[in-house]
């Protein structure tokens, strides 16, 4: 039984074993013939693809547009860190894309990319899907995957002047860091005003704390200080 | 700050921060903004007040232990989370829970996303002044809440469900408290609805504002409500049913332009629908078990740990151990209030999860934050924000 895509705003039937077994069997064969991809054989309840990173964009492009999958939705994007994981042999980190499609309910599967620790570095798709802009900075924040030709790669959830990757398993729990200024943000803006055709004549100047201020807040000894509240 | 416009000429333009701290912004979420006069002209936003770490902390406990922080993801409907997570956990496993907690997790899933809504259309009303529809529909939310503490003991974050079941099956006169409660809210909402749905000025404040397009929607991976509003008709309970929704009648609610009334009224009739659920769920609660009789998830009796030697180890490895669901990676996403709730389990075999996480709804829709109000006043940007319902929680969990 097969579930093809319909055009978006319209219901649709619901997802059966059936629907799902086959939409995932015929994917991974036009994906494994046209990019070679192989299935990772830890998702053992749905399907996962493993890419190699020079054809993610073809791959993730061909599956947002191919009109027989349609996946549209980038749910997420989130890495894996593999340091220390049990009978693990390859690369340190993978970047997993997780899809949908809004067209067939069926529609669901993950793309993934192993990513080497001393590069870690793989092609952003922020041109593909809107979302994706976001949930690369997050993965680049949380664990430091650098997403080559992102616009504007920078820490999502963490503070602007954290040191290090927290979400990496090398990276301890009960660190703590001293965070004193704020993101004046002026950049962002000013971005988006250019990508509106704005040209900006004078800058605004920025107000953050000034050096007295924050030492006047008693950096060395609130640090000792906090060390309360960890995760033991 | 000076810029020159598109079309040639100089404009000074002013800079204001909207939020992190303000009524308005519901939680801690910054907009910075360039205004012309009152319109925006460009927009950027910045998260992250309330990140927690979550993601971290829940690979330091067992997988039991995981459930008090999903409380704290979408905190107006801490229920949902308990139960998307346990339906992850229990996927994995292979195992299904008995029918008396199917239909009590749906009923209390639909019990949540109500109040979900309620805060979020009052809320959207208050910003706008019309400050009356909170005490219509806040009033039953309380009820609702009264409800939650004689459950689970805890009025916000109920930790109610467990992975093979739930906490503890319902008191004596749960049934008749359910009943009642769903009687208030509708009549709250029919209040509301009376004030709001042909209100002249809460029409002005609200259509045509900030809308959205379906294929915009889609490729900010929008889900839940706010793509429903925008003509996509789309529900993980209709599309990909779990608890054994497929066997309740009720609709999907969609809208037309993707506004800001769009999205509040698919909230507003939704509810409709959630009541009917309820009534539905309600009806067909029959006595019996609440937990799997998996030894794998669930502690055995007292008197089982008491008397006996297996049982004892059992119940130890469980507690101390954790629930070890086979090594692997695995996805799955309920309908929670906001839209797609899913949860992302990498587990190396052991109690503890190799890693968790969250793929919360509110995330992508303030991602589109800044498209959205860009061209708008800062009063429809407030409008905005509110029928959008970001949960800080979830948003930087």
């Amino acid at each position: 039984m097969t579930s093809l895509p319909k055009p978006l705003g319209e219901a649709l039937a619901p997802s059966n074993v059936d629907s799902t077994k086959s939409f995932q069997t015929r994917v991974f064969q036009i994906l494994s013939d046209r990019f070679g991809a192989a299935l990772d054989p830890r998702d053992q309840w749905g399907l996962t693809v493993v890419v190699a990173s020079e054809q993610l964009r073809e791959v993730l492009g061909f599956l947002r547009n191919d009109p027989e999958v349609l996946a549209d939705t980038l749910l997420d994007i989130t890495a894996i860190d593999y340091l220390g994981y049990p009978g693990h042999d390859q690369a340190r980190f993978a970047v997993v894309y997780l899809l949908k499609s809004q067209r067939a309910s069926s529609h669901r599967l993950r793309v993934k990319v192993w990513v080497e620790e001393d590069s870690p570095k793989i092609p952003s798709v922020h041109d593909l899907w809107k979302i994706a802009n976001w949930q690369e900075r997050e993965t680049w924040d949380q664990y430091g995957i650098v997403f080559e030709g992102h616009p504007n790669l920078k820490r999502l959830l963490n503070h602007i002047e954290f040191v290090g990757h927290p979400l990496r398993k090398d990276y301890p729990v009960k660190k703590r860091q001293w965070l004193s200024t704020n993101d004046p943000m002026i950049d962002q803006l000013e971005a988006r005003l250019a990508l509106r055709g704005y040209e900006v004549l004078e800058h605004v100047p920025v107000h953050s704390p000034s050096v007295e201020e924050t030492d006047l807040l008693g950096k060395p000894s609130r640090i000792q200080n906090n060390n309360v509240g960890g995760v033991s | 700050m000076k810029v020159r416009s598109p079309n040639g000429e100089k404009v000074d333009l002013l800079t204001v921060n909207i939020g992190p701290s303000h009524p308005a912004t519901h939680g801690a979420l910054r907009a910075f903004v360039a205004l012309d006069g009152e319109i925006i002209t460009a927009a950027a936003q910045e998260i992250g007040y309330l990140h927690r770490g979550f993601e971290k902390m829940v690979e330091q406990g067992t997988f039991q232990q995981v459930l008090p922080y999903t409380d704290r993801l979408n905190y107006c409907s801490a229920i949902l989370n308990n139960i998307g997570f346990c339906l992850t956990a229990e996927k994995m496993f292979g195992v299904e829970v008995p029918e008396r907690c199917q239909t009590l997790r749906v009923l209390l899933s639909e019990m949540s996303r109500l109040i979900d809504h309620l805060v979020c259309v009052a809320a959207a009303s208050v910003d706008l002044g019309a400050l009356t529809n909170y005490w219509y529909l806040f009033n039953p939310r309380e009820e609702v809440y009264a409800i939650w503490e004689k459950l689970s003991g805890a009025r916000l974050t109920n930790t109610f469900t467990r992975i093979g079941g739930l906490y503890r099956d319902t008191y004596e006169g749960f049934e008749a408290d359910v009943a009642k409660v769903l009687v208030s809210i509708e009549t709250g909402l029919d209040e509301a609805f009376r004030l709001l749905e042909h209100n002249r000025i809460f029409l002005d404040r609200t259509r045509g504002v900030c809308p959205i397009s379906g294929e915009d929607a889609v490729s900010w991976g929008w889900t839940g409500p706010c793509l429903r509003a925008a003509g996509v008709d789309r529900d993980l309970r209709k599309d990909e049913p779990y608890l054994g929704y497929e066997t309740y009648e009720f609709e999907t609610i969609i809208g037309t332009t993707g506004d800001t009334f769009d999205r509040l009224m698919v909230r507003m009739y939704e509810m409709k629908e959630s009541l009917s659920i309820c009534r539905q769920a309600l009806a067909r609660l029959k006595p019996g078990p609440v937990n799997t009789t998996d030894a794998r998830l669930i502690l055995p009796g007292h008197q089982m740990a008491y008397h006996d030697m297996e049982a004892l180890i059992n119940h130890f490895k469980v507690v101390y151990e954790g629930v070890r669901p086979p090594a692997g990676e695995f996805y799955y996403g309920i309908e929670a209030a906001n839209g797609e709730l899913g949860f992302f389990i990498v587990s190396d075999g052991t109690g503890k999860p190799w890693k968790i996480k969250v793929r919360p709804p509110c995330f992508t829709q303030f991602a589109a934050y800044a498209d959205l109000i860009e061209g708008s006043m800062i009063a429809d940007a407030v409008a905005c924000l509110s029928s959008i319902n970001i949960i800080a929680g979830e948003l930087d969990r």
